[in-house]
């Protein structure tokens, strides 16, 4: 730059500074009106929030077809709002499509979703569903929420591998040890194991190590009658009740890729697809993303041996999606007719399909895609359980606790921390 | 921040030379006008700061969730806070990274200043360069150092061999922090360097002459001349920095998101994660006392500052 | 809101905050090139590699296809040259519409935090043995010591309630946190303006108003630039704040945006490298652009 006096002359700068300033502040205000859709008059535009990053793009093909089937209500979808956030300012989506697990719960609680008990839809809901809801979250003589896909997870396994190296699908935990070690000896990663997002490690090794040896609704209905003071002399506890299935998460870990402390949800798509393992704990939802880099993939799925009882064997679910309209929301009737059109048969139950998910209702279909095959059996006789992650309340950060286990911290204090953040939480709320 | 308390030293040293001037004034009426150029700024401030402050701990003697219904639970949310361990682990890594943080901050940027105020070729390019991060968006930067961390460091360390690197620091939860203070200090060095070069400018050339003819060494005239004659910006960079840093959160989001665990959550972030987590009374009592922490270091940061009322 | 930059008053002149000032601070070393200090020239140049590595590899990561993006190796330069990651990252994050929107919420600030500060401190400055604007002077600078997230959830709230949970609410949130700290830039400079000047307007019947518009104010200009910069920097590279205020993620900021569209990124560091290099170029731009002034206000704050 060419030397100048730092200070120049008033009058020139200002002038054309202001006038800079003007210029972008105009440009703001015309981007900021052609930002919102108009107001037609008798057409209603509700908010519809949907944050499933894999089903975005079908959900949007469901809106287009709902704005095609009448011109009375537009949807608008929106994945990105901070959904506490809008809850604060009294401005939540009119529609939400969102898990039912810990991150509803104190929307329920607090009775900020509106009862949708007097809808037909919720008739026609599978009875057997509805205690995963109350056991979630629950706001008395309401129907807070309609649940609209239920998803299990397991193991997720590449069957070629299975069969290359002669191994049998595991029932109990110690043929899983032995299958790591035949790939170990081989040279394959066992597990592909994501540790850098902390929700695959609640999902997977936390909750199906938890899941199969501890009856967790029990252990969550009796623990919240411990009232607010949980801890090693309790009758039950993290620390008691937690502790071998926390030793066996640790010890399925060391069977993980060498990697897996930096690699995240996508890496691990990736990596499972290009068979760099042969077992990934993930949910259904991950069968299309796995699709999109190696289409012919032979995959197949069971349930986490952790015990050495076949008869522990359990798959894990919980309610991925559920539809609810919030007390705030004030187009309740357009939202309530988006709602319908969605819990029709046809598109609810395509849905489902698509995506690998099992129905609510009470005629739902049964699952049709192979690769979910092996968890049927376990589905039809309930031998399923919600997520011990998905009960936690999401004031506990218990993903980062499991992360640190997973990350080679001692079960021990993780989980005496766990019954200090729950007995803080039940002496506050 | 900023040096407010040396400016307002100043404004007091200097009004109080100006009294003289202005008694003459003073039993004037004021012009009707001065409240209207200072209310609406005054106003909106009332509303958008103080307002909200108040509010804050008003919440924080309630169960609130930040929406529905609620109830006045006393001073249940302060005791739950100071038994809860992930707050005093929080406050715990704050504190540390943001002493760890202002100690390389300022020494790296010292040296830099003398560097860029000595005789060195290309001299306005060079300190362009080095001014350039403190124009980047701390979220942008953390996230492209997040692939490097995660990706391209593991994977060249790969090829070399060199072991205590083929893992991701990031995911390392005794050394995570590490990547936080090399990513913000990246950051909040540019401006460091400038107010050391202010300083080292300032320092009249004759001294350096003067002990030049002494027959002082380069590194004698540093510890004798350069440090002592920049103390005073030396303190207001270690305050500056450390005040910054209390706050820090868009780079740990970027770069670890609090984690591996929980050990890198920071005060501001405990805050902001309970708000999302229907968590709002009880972070609200832990911003109240993140607050009063915040009075304390501004009153200690006072009474040094003026201790040494001239630079 | 982290990234206040600090500003230190210095006792020294006007001439060291520029860097053309280098030219006469060079200490006496007769002309150009000679008597060069070549060791520390190259250290600093080694160092400057820190910088400018992690931008290098942004540049070339954003132009590479996915394929070779995801290989790991993020030094190697592009091969084959692709803009493709710049095509999806605009498609997806909406470009045109979030770097409007950042462009206005910056620049409502820097026009705002301007004219607001300046007034009060016009006001302050003239009417200091008040008591009343004395201690407005206090109030205002204590949000300096105020930390954000004290103040933010209950902002959330009350921006919902008035309908200003949108950028407009975000800019007039920004300029409330550069108020103290501009009131105290601009405070500090009045000083240096001679009573006389104002004194003899008067005299010959300005308004007070007429004082500050036609006097004062073009005086202020050199802060109002520095001024100015500050509010634009904080503006255009805060992330909290728009994060949380706004509440259609379509009105988002583009830092925000990264966050947002990190999961959705995935693994096509090719798009979300492009859509970093278009959320840092315009700062960098007004950067080189304005070298001398942030240089200068930094260093220089307030002149006396």
């Amino acid at each position: 730059m060419n030397p100048k006096p730092p200070l120049p002359v008033p009058g020139l700068s200002r002038r054309s500074f202001l006038i800079g300033a003007g210029a972008l502040g105009a440009g703001f205000a015309l981007a900021g009106c052609a930002a919102p859709g108009g107001s037609a008059s008798g057409v209603t535009e509700i908010s519809f929030y949907v944050s499933k990053p894999e089903v975005i793009g079908y959900f949007d093909t469901l809106i287009a077809k709902f704005h095609k089937s009448q011109a009375r209500v537009r949807v608008v979808r929106d994945s990105t709002s901070n959904m506490s956030a809008d809850f604060v300012r009294n401005s939540p989506p009119d529609l939400g499509c969102w898990n039912y697990n810990f991150s509803v719960v104190e929307f329920v609680e607090r009775g900020a979703l509106s009862d949708l008990g007097d809808m037909p839809e919720a008739a026609t809901i599978n009875p057997d569903i509805k205690p995963l809801l109350k056991e979630t979250a629950d706001y008395p003589g309401r129907t807070s929420a309609i649940p609209y896909s239920l998803t299990a997870a397991s193991v997720l396994y590449n069957k070629d591998l299975f069969t290359k190296y002669g191994v049998a699908v595991p029932t109990t935990y110690d043929d899983l040890v032995a299958a790591c070690e035949t790939f170990q000896k081989a040279g394959i990663a066992p597990f592909f194991n994501t540790y850098k997002d902390t929700w695959t490690i609640a999902q997977g090794l936390f909750d199906y190590t938890i899941g199969g040896m501890v009856d967790v609704p029990d252990f969550f209905k009796r623990l919240r009658a411990e009232g607010t003071k949980v801890d090693a002399a309790s009758s039950v506890s993290f620390q008691k009740d937690f502790r071998s299935a926390m030793d066996r998460m640790v010890q399925l870990g060391s069977y993980a890729n060498k990697n897996a402390a930096s690699r995240g949800y996508g890496d691990g798509n990736l990596a499972f697809a290009k068979g760099e393992a042969a077992m990934y704990l993930q949910g259904p939802w991950a069968l299309n993303e796995i699709a999109k880099t190696n289409a012919k993939m032979n995959v197949g799925t069971f349930p986490l041996p952790v015990t050495n009882d076949p008869k522990d064997l359990k798959v894990r679910v919980n309610v991925d999606l559920a539809l609810w309209i919030p007390e705030a929301s004030k187009k309740k009737e357009a939202a309530r007719s988006f709602l319908s059109f969605l819990m029709q048969p046809e598109i609810q139950n395509t849905y489902n399909a698509d995506n690998n998910a099992f129905g609510t209702t009470k005629n739902a279909p049964p699952t049709t895609n192979p690769a979910l095959v092996g968890m049927q059996k376990y589905y039809d006789d309930a031998a399923f359980y919600l997520g011990a992650s998905q009960i936690i309340p999401s004031e506990i950060p218990v993903a980062n606790y499991a992360q640190s286990i997973a990350l080679g911290s001692k079960p021990e204090p993780v989980l005496r921390q766990l019954d200090g953040d729950w007995s803080r939480l039940a002496l506050r709320s | 921040m900023t040096l407010l308390d040396r400016n307002e030293n100043d404004m007091a040293v200097v009004t109080s030379a100006r009294t003289g001037a202005k008694k003459r004034t003073s039993h004037r009426r004021v012009d009707k006008t001065f409240y209207a150029f200072l209310l609406p700024g005054l106003v909106l401030f009332t509303l958008a700061i103080t307002l909200p402050a108040v509010m804050g701990i008003f919440y924080s003697f309630t169960n609130s969730v930040g929406f529905g219904e609620f109830s006045f639970t006393g001073f249940i949310n302060y005791i739950a806070l100071f038994s809860d361990p992930s707050i005093r682990s929080a406050y715990g890594f704050t504190i540390g990274f943001a002493l760890v943080t202002v100690a390389v901050v300022n020494a790296v940027a010292f040296l830099l200043a003398i560097g860029l105020t000595a005789r060195i070729r290309a001299k306005v390019a060079m300190r362009a360069v080095f001014v350039l991060p403190m124009v980047v968006s701390g979220i942008v930067i953390a996230y492209a150092f997040n692939f490097l961390f995660s990706n391209s460091i593991p994977a060249a360390a790969n090829a070399l061999g060199f072991g205590p690197l083929e893992s991701s620091l990031l995911a390392n939860p005794n050394w995570a922090w590490v990547a936080i203070v090399i990513v913000t200090a990246w950051q909040a060095i540019p401006s460091t360097i400038l107010i050391y070069i202010a300083g080292i400018l300032a320092i009249p050339s004759d001294v350096y002459e003067a002990a030049a003819l002494d027959g002082a060494s380069a590194g004698r005239q540093l510890r004798s001349i350069t440090v002592p004659l920049t103390a005073g910006y030396i303190l207001i960079n270690v305050i500056i920095g450390f005040k910054n840093f209390l706050n820090s959160y868009d780079i740990i989001v970027g770069l670890t998101n609090g984690g591996p665990g929980t050990s890198t959550t920071s005060i501001a972030m405990s805050i902001f994660q309970g708000f999302t987590n229907g968590d709002y009374a009880y972070q609200m009592a832990n911003a109240t006392i993140f607050f009063l922490i915040a009075i304390v270091i501004a009153l200690l940061q006072l009474r040094t500052t003026r201790g040494r009322a001239s630079l | 809101m982290s990234t206040q930059i600090p500003l230190a008053t210095s006792t020294a002149t006007g001439e060291l905050a520029g860097t053309d000032a280098d030219s006469v601070t060079t200490r006496r070393a007769g002309g150009r090139g000679e008597r060069v200090n070549w060791p520390v020239t190259i250290v600093l140049i080694i160092c400057s590699l820190a910088i400018l590595v992690p931008l290098y590899v942004t540049l070339t990561m954003a132009f590479k296809t996915t394929s070779q993006a995801v290989d790991g190796n993020a030094f190697s330069l592009p091969a084959p040259f692709s803009v493709d990651g710049f095509v999806q990252a605009w498609n997806l994050t909406t470009f045109p519409r979030s770097f409007a929107i950042s462009i206005g919420v910056s620049a409502l600030t820097v026009v705002g935090t301007i004219i607001l500060s300046s007034f009060a401190a016009f006001a302050i400055s003239r009417n200091w043995n008040r008591r009343f604007f004395r201690w407005s002077f206090y109030y205002l600078l204590a949000a300096l010591f105020l930390p954000f997230p004290v103040v933010a959830l209950s902002q959330v709230k009350l921006t919902g309630l008035v309908h200003l949970d949108n950028p407009l609410g975000v800019a007039i949130l920004h300029i409330m946190f550069q108020l103290g700290f501009s009131v105290l830039l601009f405070t500090a400079f009045l000083r240096s303006i001679p009573d006389e000047l104002e004194e003899s307007a008067r005299l010959e019947g300005a308004t007070t108003g007429q004082v500050f518009w036609q006097l004062i104010f073009p005086l202020l200009a050199p802060m109002s630039a520095t001024v100015g910069i500050f509010a634009f920097l904080a503006s255009w590279n805060d992330f909290v704040m728009p994060s949380l205020i706004t509440s259609n993620p379509a009105l988002q900021t583009l830092p925000v945006l990264q966050q947002i569209f990190q999961t959705q990124f995935s693994n096509n560091y090719n798009v979300s490298f492009a859509s970093y290099l278009m959320a840092m170029a315009p700062a960098i731009l007004v950067y080189l652009f304005t070298q001398r002034w942030v240089m200068a206000g930094v260093t220089q704050g307030a002149i006396k």
